[in-house]
């Protein structure tokens, strides 16, 4: 028995030692083995690049590659890599021309003309041209269709094509934002419509500097340069890898060992993990997200003004920055981000605890009150419902935290038919207008035609003057005009206080050093036009 | 044994019948709708309704179960509410990581698993059985989740060996089948161990014993057997929780499965794909239980079942 036991000591003792040498190995012995292929068996850091493909790892699957019925910001960035539309949006978000060379709208407002780019073609080789831009609407607008973007063009009367370059526009009433609708329309080849049908959405053939390679649902999709591309010496990388990666670690673990050229988001809690790590490098812009609480406006106690305004003054939006943000955002200083069209800043509800103490004494709650907080069951959300809940603890407004997922939570605040019927008090929640346009950003919230279930306005807000104000900045024609229109619905729906307002995000993305032109816009979308590996 | 065998597999299917029930009222009884997560904050109640109206969520109930069984006995497992994909691409495009993942989780946890037990048993208190018992509850007591971080710190950063995620090589299964075939490698190995030391105390071992068969004998081929019953029964309800625990490997490394589908169709109530994959869940859960019940024939021939 002794010596048979000694084989399973000496098996016993063999596996240990194999794990034992399999977690204390030296990088030594992998040298040479090398290679930066898409496995990415390379060792860490990797400071330069020898081929022009680039890894982009993102946070969340591609859900359709459709244009015209893509809702999500990555589908969107996809669509983006192989659709241009007639315009599209710079870093700022401007809407500025893409395959318009130019265009015109008439003084009434309701006719625009875009003069087309001349030798642009599809990807499939045919050319683009003013019907094929009919062609689209027509498809957006198709009832048939359902697709996302039809609301966009539901004030479209008529498109009409004088000749091959000339797109004709009539809109049946004023449309302020028209324009920004239009930078969200890609213009997707007439043929492909045709042959692909349904497929639309697997199969995208677009005019835009990318073509598409494969898409494995879940795993990746990959885009390759497109050689006729249009504008003159882009793009500058053969291809682009996108990879869903929806745990935070693992997308810093990959930026770190070179598998992924570009992350984004970068997680806020992890920026100090990476930063000043050779190689790497980490960019942050503000963003349209704005995050907000909004306050029942209908029912007790938020009815009353100056209670709204104490809870703008109780919370410290420094602090707020600092704690929940990781110190990487900004104070809400409007109703929207300074990157939204026609924002206008205000100021006032600076914190100030004896003022929001006086305030409330005011209102008749001296003693502050009971009430209740909904969000998401999110690790931030849940942190920031936290934070709010101590600071108004300071003035004596007792607030439960009631954490939900998602679509329980949307079932919550949908349900209510009527504002009698809606049982929300506080919701911490955020909101980014899709097209960076005033009008996403004011009417779906302040509107009193927004009322759950109809719209976002959860502070079941109602002031006549917004109200109008909003109809009218949609009509008008002159940019400086609606911009003053604007301006009165910030300011008073910030005196007003039908929330409380606390931070705007800031995009954070991290990159290898030797990647440029790869940008985030501050709704979030991925922009690669400018890929570069130097 | 065959015929035995026919009869169970028939049993299956009022049994799938039954869950196939099941998931789809489940399904309808969480919160959330459907149309309003897919069309997004920003959309009016026209859209909403287009959507409900274009994917029949607008039916009642009983119709749009009708409409659901007579797609499912054809074969017609629908398209994704959320993408408009057929749920059948999706399914073939997710599965084949998933299936790599629980096998390879599997396979070695149950070799690592059976051997710390078997040497555990053999040395009882003496330092392998100390050891074994030492890997086998920290390999309890470390949640996935950290570890597969841990994993991808020093075997993909610190080292650079293997992938952080995605499934490019085989290289890319190591990593996550270490995280996920961790539990049930120490599971595995504190109950071979000891049902190993129970079998060791019977008469047959003693008599073997006495009658100068060597131990290694008397070990692999009368002890180890008999004590596989045991073991078989908790790896084949391992297994069948492997797919569900899949879930947190794949989100971690990154692997296109089918557990962050499942994930993914939850968090948009996309009801087509949740259905299939419970269907899909609840089969190879039924058909695993059947094969252990006839693996218990192929290893003790006394518990075959009379006709």
């Amino acid at each position: 028995m002794k010596a048979k036991g000694k084989v399973w000591s000496m098996f016993m003792l063999l596996l240990i030692t194999v794990v034992m040498t399999a977690g204390c190995g030296n990088k030594a012995s992998n040298e040479g083995q090398g290679g930066n292929t898409a496995g990415g068996t390379e060792t860490s850091t990797p400071t330069t690049k020898n081929d022009k493909d680039i890894v982009i790892a993102i946070n969340s699957n591609f859900i359709t590659l459709d244009p015209h019925n893509a809702s999500d910001t990555h589908s969107i960035s996809a669509a983006r890599t192989m659709y241009e539309g007639l315009m599209g949006f710079d870093e700022n978000m401007n809407v500025v021309p893409v395959l318009a060379a130019s265009h015109s709208i008439s003084k009434d407002g309701l006719v625009y003309t875009f003069t087309l780019q001349e030798n642009v073609k599809f990807q499939d080789g045919t050319d683009f041209n003013a019907e094929a831009v009919k062609v689209n609407i027509a498809r957006i607008q198709d009832e048939k269709n359902n697709l996302r973007l039809r609301k966009s063009f539901a004030k479209v009367a008529k498109v009409e094509t004088p000749d091959a370059k000339t797109v004709v526009i009539t809109l049946s009433e004023p449309y302020n934002a028209f324009l920004n609708k239009v930078a969200m329309a890609p213009i997707i080849s007439p043929k492909a419509i045709t042959d692909n049908g349904a497929d639309i959405s697997k199969s995208p053939v677009g005019t835009g500097p990318f073509k598409f390679k494969e898409w494995v649902q879940g795993d990746r999709l990959v885009v390759e340069k497109n050689p006729d591309y249009w504008q003159k010496d882009l793009p500058k990388v053969d291809s682009i890898t996108f990879r869903p990666v929806p745990e935070n670690g693992s997308r810093i673990a990959m930026l770190k060992t070179g598998e992924a050229d570009f992350i984004y988001p970068m997680p806020t809690e992890q920026v100090s993990e990476v930063e000043g790590l050779e190689g790497i490098t980490v960019d942050t812009i503000d963003s349209t997200i704005v995050r907000y609480v909004t306050l029942n406006t209908m029912k007790k106690p938020f009815d009353d003004v100056k209670v709204r305004q104490a809870i703008n003054y109780a919370i410290n939006k420094d602090a707020y920055i600092k704690v929940v943000k990781s110190g990487l955002g900004a104070k809400l200083d409007s109703t929207m981000s300074s990157k939204t069209q026609y924002y206008s800043q205000q100021t006032g509800y600076d914190y100030d605890i004896e003022k929001a103490k006086q305030l409330l004494a005011e209102a008749g709650y001296p003693d502050g009150f009971e009430t209740e907080i909904w969000g998401e069951n999110e690790s931030e959300t849940m942190k920031g419902m936290q934070f709010i809940q101590q600071q108004l603890a300071l003035v004596g407004i007792k607030v439960e935290v009631k954490s939900m997922e998602g679509g329980t939570l949307s079932d919550q605040i949908n349900s209510a038919k009527t504002p009698e019927e809606a049982k929300i008090q506080m919701w911490y929640v955020s909101w980014s207008p899709s097209s960076g346009d005033a009008d996403g950003a004011t009417r779906g919230l302040f509107s009193s035609e927004m009322f759950p279930p109809a719209g976002s306005n959860t502070a079941y807000y109602k002031n006549e003057n917004v109200d109008n104000w909003i109809a009218e900045a949609n009509k008008a024609v002159d940019p400086e005009a609606a911009k003053s229109i604007y301006a009165n619905i910030q300011k008073t729906v910030w005196e007003d206080a039908p929330w409380a307002f606390m931070g705007v995000d800031q995009i954070i993305s991290g990159k290898r050093s030797y990647l440029e032109g790869v940008k985030v816009f501050p709704d979030g979308s991925i922009n690669v036009l400018n890929a570069e590996v130097k | 044994m065959g015929r035995y065998a026919l009869q169970r597999l028939l049993g299956v299917i009022p049994l799938l019948f039954i869950v196939s029930v099941l998931v789809f009222l489940f399904i309808h009884l969480i919160p959330g709708d459907p149309a309003r997560l897919i069309a997004g904050k920003d959309a009016t109640l026209e859209e909403i309704h287009g959507i409900q109206e274009q994917l029949g969520l607008n039916l009642p109930l009983w119709k749009q179960y009708i409409n659901y069984m007579g797609d499912l006995l054809t074969g017609n497992l629908g398209n994704s509410i959320r993408s408009g994909i057929p749920v059948t691409d999706m399914l073939e495009s997710r599965i084949m990581p998933t299936l790599w993942l629980t096998f390879l989780s599997m396979a070695w946890a149950l070799v690592i698993g059976l051997l710390i037990g078997v040497i555990s048993a053999v040395y009882r208190n003496r330092w392998p059985d100390h050891l074994g018992t030492l890997t086998a509850i920290s390999g309890m007591s470390m949640p996935g989740f950290w570890l597969g971080l841990v994993l991808i710190q020093i075997f993909s950063v610190e080292l650079g060996w293997f992938p952080t995620g995605g499934v490019d090589s085989w290289k890319s299964y190591i990593l996550p089948s270490i995280t996920l075939g961790m539990g049930i490698m120490s599971m595995l190995a504190r109950y071979s161990r000891s049902s190993m030391l129970e079998t060791l105390r019977e008469d047959y071992i003693r008599t073997g014993r006495a009658k100068g068969l060597r131990e290694y004998v008397v070990i692999s081929r009368h002890a180890l057997r008999n004590s596989l019953i045991q073991v078989v029964t908790v790896a084949g309800l391992q297994f069948g929780f492997l797919l569900g625990g899949s879930v947190m490997v794949e989100t971690v490394f990154s692997i296109p499965g089918l557990g962050r589908l499942l994930v993914d169709s939850i968090l948009f109530r996309d009801y087509t794909v949740i259905q299939a994959l419970l269907l899909l869940f609840s089969t190879q859960f039924i058909l695993i239980n059947l094969i252990v019940d006839l693996l218990y024939g192929v290893l003790n021939p006394k518990i075959r079942f009379s006709q």
